[in-house]
């Protein structure tokens, strides 16, 4: 079901009614069979997979439960009886058994994944081995179609499951209750990747009709949809042309599809997380943020931290800190003496996140040397540290000010439009071909037909008042400008409640005038594009 | 205690740890001072600290690292 078509409006609508009319003890089940009937509209084959992985996860944390359990119960039972050594021998066993349950599970679930979404990319690598050895190739026959979410969904249970592990949250005892939290609908295509703890808390309590949730949530989900379809939807047909025909463009060309590209991808995905975040709050339940105005970060690592802040929460969480933390990692940094020493526990943790982090994007060399150029880029930083702080030192630059913070603003943008693109052209050749273009056939434009050259012009939302290109173009720069205004009012206030203070009849005639917009672009526009991140 | 604020100051310098209730939460230690920070303690106290106790509130502040210090020294 397309989250931005007129039957999900209608889903919504019945859900709305159903759940606030359902006594508070049993809305969840209202939630668990929105969540089915959401799936299940979207491709019935899948939902095997979503209930293999909550199937799964529930026997294995209620097994890991009942070890922990049985232990705490031994020892208080023989409280005083024990030594020592009876004690870590109990304790070694139970550990033991924990440990398989948990092994068997994520090799489970992520084998599963790892199928879907890396079979084709390793036949493909198998063949060109066997290529170059002289050997026979296979024929890669098999298709299969990958079950909506599962990155996200695997990443979430699989989290959940590590957590009941160290013992940081308390197995659910109610396999439905585990069914809607893997398969939760406003979250399941594309994030965010939540805790147990705090989803559960907000999924399993009941909740009153509150007209301020309903209207402020009414508003970001509209919010949402004007990102997705006035800004993203419009600039998708001018980034897929450039994208497609980059050696045919000039320079400049590219170098706008490139920022294009930067821009659409932001109002699409955030575009998403406030319809989602929106619709939540009119049901009452608060979803974690997944963006914090990630543009206006300083750094890449900044970026990262405010970009999809769910995924690299999950990352730092169950990989990063693993293996910075082990034993033999931590050793390398204790008998280092210098700063370089010191950083690599936290460098040799960073390039497996990194790479990880490629692969979960996409199963291609592409991704991979995405992640890695990312990854390299912050463990450089790391690296220099020292080096930078001599030169602004030696340079008097002031941090503070804010011609430093515009410049380190500015170049965060570019560098992250500059990794960003590679992976989206097609192949790793076609995205260095891309950046290659950019500055190797750069020449200034003399008017806007020659910018943007388009081989297939997309359809005028304004045919009529002006021409295909400039009535398109205007309505995404009010877009942009739209958007960054938003994110400048953010930096102090959350919007909307900014906006309150605003006089109601304002209010309503910019959330009237944002509605028509919207409407009147998804109306003429013809375009109905998917969301970019369910592709991963 | 005293040595818990000897590593943070080291680490970083530029804080006041005795009034600092929001380390990580409120973004003033980042992933990689936590790491350092690890690192120090694990040496300093000997105690073998798992990714289990990596949680904000145990990092949040000097109150809360040192009863999550003293708690793996009643495990261990």
């Amino acid at each position: 079901m397309s989250i931005t078509s007129f039957s999900f409006l209608l889903f919504l609508a019945v859900l709305l009614a159903v759940y606030y009319l359902t006594p508070k003890k049993w809305q969840w089940v209202v939630l668990l069979c929105a969540s089915a009937a959401f799936y299940l509209l979207s491709g019935v084959e899948g939902f095997v997979f979503v209930l293999l992985t909550a199937a799964t996860s529930y026997g294995a944390v209620r097994w890991m439960q009942a070890l922990a359990d049985r232990q705490k119960a031994y020892f208080a039972a023989n409280r005083g009886e024990l030594t020592r050594e009876e004690k870590s021998a109990f304790k070694a066993a139970t550990k033991k058994k924990r440990r398989t349950i948990l092994i068997v599970t994520l090799v489970l679930n992520f084998g599963v994944l790892c199928f879907f979404k890396y079979f084709h990319f390793l036949f493909a690598q198998v063949n060109g081995l066997l290529g170059l050895l002289g050997l026979p190739q296979g024929e890669d026959t098999l298709r299969f179609l990958v079950p909506l979410g599962i990155s996200f969904y695997t990443f979430q249970t699989m989290g959940y499951v590590v957590d009941v592990y160290w013992g940081n949250c308390r197995a659910e005892g109610n396999f439905l209750k585990t069914l809607l939290f893997v398969s939760f609908f406003p979250q399941i295509t594309q994030g965010p990747i939540s805790d147990f703890e705090q989803l559960s808390a907000e999924l399993f309590t009941g909740h009153s009709f509150c007209y301020e949730n309903y209207s402020l949530g009414g508003q970001r989900m509209l919010w949402g949809f004007f990102k997705k379809i006035v800004i993203a939807d419009l600039l998708a047909p001018y980034v897929g042309d450039i994208f497609q025909n980059y050696a045919a463009y000039s320079g400049a060309t590219v170098m706008v599809g490139g920022l294009m590209y930067s821009v659409q991808i932001y109002a699409d995905f955030s575009g998403y997380m406030d319809i989602m975040c929106g619709l939540c709050q009119m049901l009452g339940i608060r979803l974690r943020e997944n963006f914090d105005r990630p543009y206006f970060s300083k750094s890449i690592a900044e970026y990262w931290r405010r970009w999809h802040i769910s995924l690299g929460d999950w990352f730092k969480k169950y990989i990063y800190y693993p293996i910075a933390m082990a034993k033999w990692n931590l050793r390398i940094g204790q008998k280092a003496r210098t700063h370089f020493g010191k950083t690599l526990p936290a460098s040799i943790a960073l390039v497996a996140v990194w790479l990880t982090t490629g692969l979960w994007h996409g199963a291609s060399w592409a991704y991979i040397a995405w992640g890695g150029v990312n990854g390299l880029f912050i463990i450089l930083s790391l690296w220099l540290e020292p080096v930078y702080q001599r030169c602004k030192h030696a340079l008097h630059i002031r941090e503070a000010s804010f011609w430093w913070r515009a410049f380190q603003t500015v170049r965060t943008f570019l560098l992250v439009t500059f990794i960003k693109v590679l992976p989206e052209v097609g192949t790793l050749r076609d995205g260095l071909g891309f950046w290659k273009r950019a500055f190797t056939a750069f020449t200034l434009p003399s008017s806007l037909q020659e910018l943007l050259p388009m081989q297939n012009n997309p359809t005028s939302v304004l045919s009529g008042f002006c021409s295909d290109l400039t009535g398109n173009l205007l309505i995404i720069a009010f877009g942009v400008c739209l958007m960054f205004a938003a994110s400048l009012i953010q930096r102090k206030t959350p919007c909307r409640q900014a906006m309150q203070k605003w006089p109601r009849l304002l209010r309503w005639a910019f959330f009237v005038a944002l509605a028509v917009l919207t409407v009147w672009v998804k109306a003429y526009s013809g375009l109905s594009g998917g969301f970019m991140y369910a592709q991963f | 205690m005293e040595q818990l604020l000897e590593i943070l100051e080291e680490i970083n310098p530029d804080v006041d740890y005795a009034t600092e209730k929001n380390l990580i939460d409120g973004k003033v230690l980042d992933s990689f001072s936590i790491v350092n920070l690890i690192m120090e303690i694990s040496d300093t106290f000997d105690i073998e600290i798992s990714p289990k106790w990596m949680k904000n509130e145990n990092f949040n502040s000097v109150e809360a690292m040192w009863k999550m210090i003293q708690t793996i020294q009643e495990e261990e």
